[in-house]
């Protein structure tokens, strides 16, 4: 045994062979010293092709040889735990004991594990974890992945990245700053952090019930956390640096309300016609921010110039989707189609002045979203098959038909192209029409999980074509959204008042009014009137 | 090898060449990480480490402990999932 003044590097284990206690290497990333005998030559180039050739095989010849040659040397097997010498070309189980066989007869105490590239030694009877072996296994595995092009699925937690996921480790700059910030936070299930009040500043609560929703967008909190907007504008009067400011008030820990001035200042000089003391439309403000934002974060792109259109801004990654708009002649049934942004669905309801009922055949979207019409509400998915039902546009608004080349009768549909990640419903409960000014407050019932597939203009296609009876495929999780946040409003047209139910963590809600936070149950936020729903998209996939 | 062992063999050939059992593999990592299931199991992990002693834990010894409970704890709707996949596959490229 070694004695040594400070703590042992060893630890004992017996040895099969002769039943004696030998020292081990305990883990570290300097490996064991077994490997040095590895390490010769040209160890490296030859680690790199056993890892490309049958661990990670990234292209379609490897692949080949990979499912050809790895079976065991010894039984034929491909399964239990295969691993390859890494001193000569041999491959046997591990579970059966063949590599160990081995091992031992040739004294080749290196092996490679074929399924995760681990590397075994069978001197210390484990795996070891050597640095610059790491080191060549990780860039391998990148290159694969790289070479197959995959896309994977994640739910909430991506940050748009375009490679593969893996587990972070701290650079030396990190393990600085950890080092010298001891202060570790616990997020447990009952934990506040990210929920703060908002003082109201004069009729403010406009503002601050979309400040609420914006603050708890899932990705939206992960862009601003990690540091992403790097900003260009000379001025102080960036509203993407005054939102990434509010991401740090809200999930700094204090627990006093924040008073938004600056955000309000700047909201003044940016969207003019929502100045003034009076009480705004959230919706309008919503818009009017999104807007700002969206201009402000093309400043960090460089390519903003050429096409506005085409922005990558975190603004547009997030809630920009495509309304896909038909408009068919009645003559010669040819389809004119456009597809325009939005940010958001505005939806009639029943008891405005425009007729809500009846609904267009074909889709039954509520059966598929959960809702039923027994109670006789009118429900959110009702809503939508009324936007996305062909609608007549009648001998007075006829359009001029490019097959015809004339003016016709035609029908107009609209339907989702592309469904933005986050996706917000505003329910017209403001009517502004020539004769009177009111309040709608018929209750629609909106659900906890929407399933957006009725909606879409493939679905639309499918219908054409006869298929009425839509196959739900149970894994396309491609349209399948999840409530975060309604936002509510009582009181008249005149005086009124907003407040927002968010959601903190999976199933917790808290009512924010102002500068009071409450918490909610999920009752009481389904059973609220409801202006605008705030909706996430439950599975993210990378391009 | 008995005929059995050969379908097997010449299935996971197949998927292999294609690239098809990476993409398994990646699906299968999601849905385990998106069920709990990865953390049900670090959690059997740490607990047959403090068992064992950090200084003397192996893999090896992980890998007996937590195997038997890992395989029992997978949902049956993800083994669904993956057997739905491979069948489609199968079905895909049904020359074997």
């Amino acid at each position: 045994m070694i004695a040594t003044a400070r703590v042992s590097l060893t630890a004992t284990r017996t040895c099969p062979d002769n039943n004696k206690l030998v020292a081990v290497t305990t883990m570290s990333p300097a490996g064991c010293p077994h490997v040095n005998g590895f390490k010769v030559d040209n160890w490296k180039q030859n680690l790199r092709v056993i890892y490309q050739c049958f661990v990670w095989s990234g292209s379609a010849e490897t692949r080949k040889r990979k499912a050809k040659s790895c079976i065991c040397h010894m039984c034929g097997a491909h399964l239990n735990r295969l691993h390859s010498c890494l001193y000569c070309v041999f491959f046997a189980c591990f579970a059966k004991k063949h590599i160990h066989e081995h091992a031992k007869s040739k004294r080749h105490n290196l092996a490679i594990d074929l399924l995760y590239g681990g590397i075994y030694c069978f001197m210390c009877q484990d795996y070891i974890y050597d640095k610059d072996m790491e080191q060549i296994a990780k860039e391998e595995q990148r290159k694969a992945w790289k070479m197959q092009g995959n896309t994977v699925l994640y739910r909430y937690t991506c940050v748009c990245v375009w490679e593969k996921y893996s587990t972070w480790e701290p650079t030396k700059r990190e393990l600085e700053l950890l080092r010298h910030n001891p202060k570790r936070r616990r997020i447990t299930s009952n934990c506040t952090i990210g929920l703060r009040g908002l003082i109201n500043l004069g009729n403010t609560c406009f503002m601050n019930c979309i400040v609420q929703a914006l603050t708890h967008t899932p990705l939206l909190r992960d862009f601003f956390l990690s540091d992403r907007h790097k900003c260009e504008m000379q001025s102080n009067s960036c509203l993407v640096c005054e939102m990434s400011q509010l991401f740090q008030e809200f999930y700094s820990g204090h627990r006093s309300p924040h008073i938004p001035f600056r955000l309000l200042h700047l909201v003044w000089t940016h969207a003019r016609h929502l100045a003034g003391y009076e009480q705004q439309d959230a919706h309008e403000f919503l818009i009017a921010a999104l807007d700002v934002l969206h201009r402000h974060c093309k400043d960090d792109n460089g390519k903003k110039a050429n096409n506005p259109n085409h922005c990558n801004c975190i603004i547009d990654q997030i809630f920009t989707g495509g309304l896909q708009s038909d408009v068919t002649c009645q003559v010669c049934h040819g389809v004119s189609t456009t597809i325009d942004p939005f940010w958001d669905i505005s939806l009639d309801l029943p008891g405005s002045s425009t007729p809500f009922w009846p609904l267009s055949p074909g889709g039954d979207g509520s059966a598929l979203n959960g809702e039923s019409h027994t109670t006789g509400a009118t429900t959110l998915t009702d809503c939508l098959r009324r936007f996305t039902r062909p609608e007549h546009l009648g001998s007075s608004a006829k359009i001029k038909c490019s097959g015809c080349h004339s003016y016709q009768e035609s029908t107009k549909q609209l339907t989702m192209k592309k469904l933005p990640i986050v996706a917000c419903f505003h329910l017209k409960r403001f009517e502004h029409s020539a004769k009177l000014r009111r309040k709608i407050t018929t209750y629609v019932s909106f659900p906890l999980e929407l399933d957006m597939t009725p909606f879409m203009a493939s679905s639309k296609e499918s219908r054409m074509n006869g298929q009425y009876q839509q196959t739900v495929d149970p894994f396309n999780n491609d349209n399948k959204y999840s409530l975060f946040a309604v936002v509510n409003h009582q009181g008249t047209l005149e005086s009124g008042h907003y407040t927002t139910f968010i959601r903190q963590h999976k199933d917790q809600w808290f009512k924010c009014d102002d500068a009071i936070i409450t918490k909610a149950s999920i009752k009481d936020v389904l059973d609220s009137e409801g202006y605008l729903l705030f909706y996430h998209k439950q599975f993210l996939e990378y391009e | 090898m008995s005929k059995d062992s050969q379908m097997r063999a010449a299935i996971n050939q197949k998927l292999i060449e294609m690239g098809e059992r990476e993409r398994l593999k990646e699906l299968l990592r999601a849905k385990l990480v998106e069920c709990g299931w990865k953390d049900q199991l670090k959690a059997q992990c740490k607990d047959v480490i403090k068992e064992k002693g950090l200084e003397h834990v192996t893999v090896e010894d992980l890998v007996t402990e937590v195997t038997p409970k890992g395989r029992a704890l997978v949902p049956d709707s993800v083994k669904k999932e993956l057997l739905q996949r491979i069948r489609a596959f199968l079905a895909q490229h049904a020359t074997l």
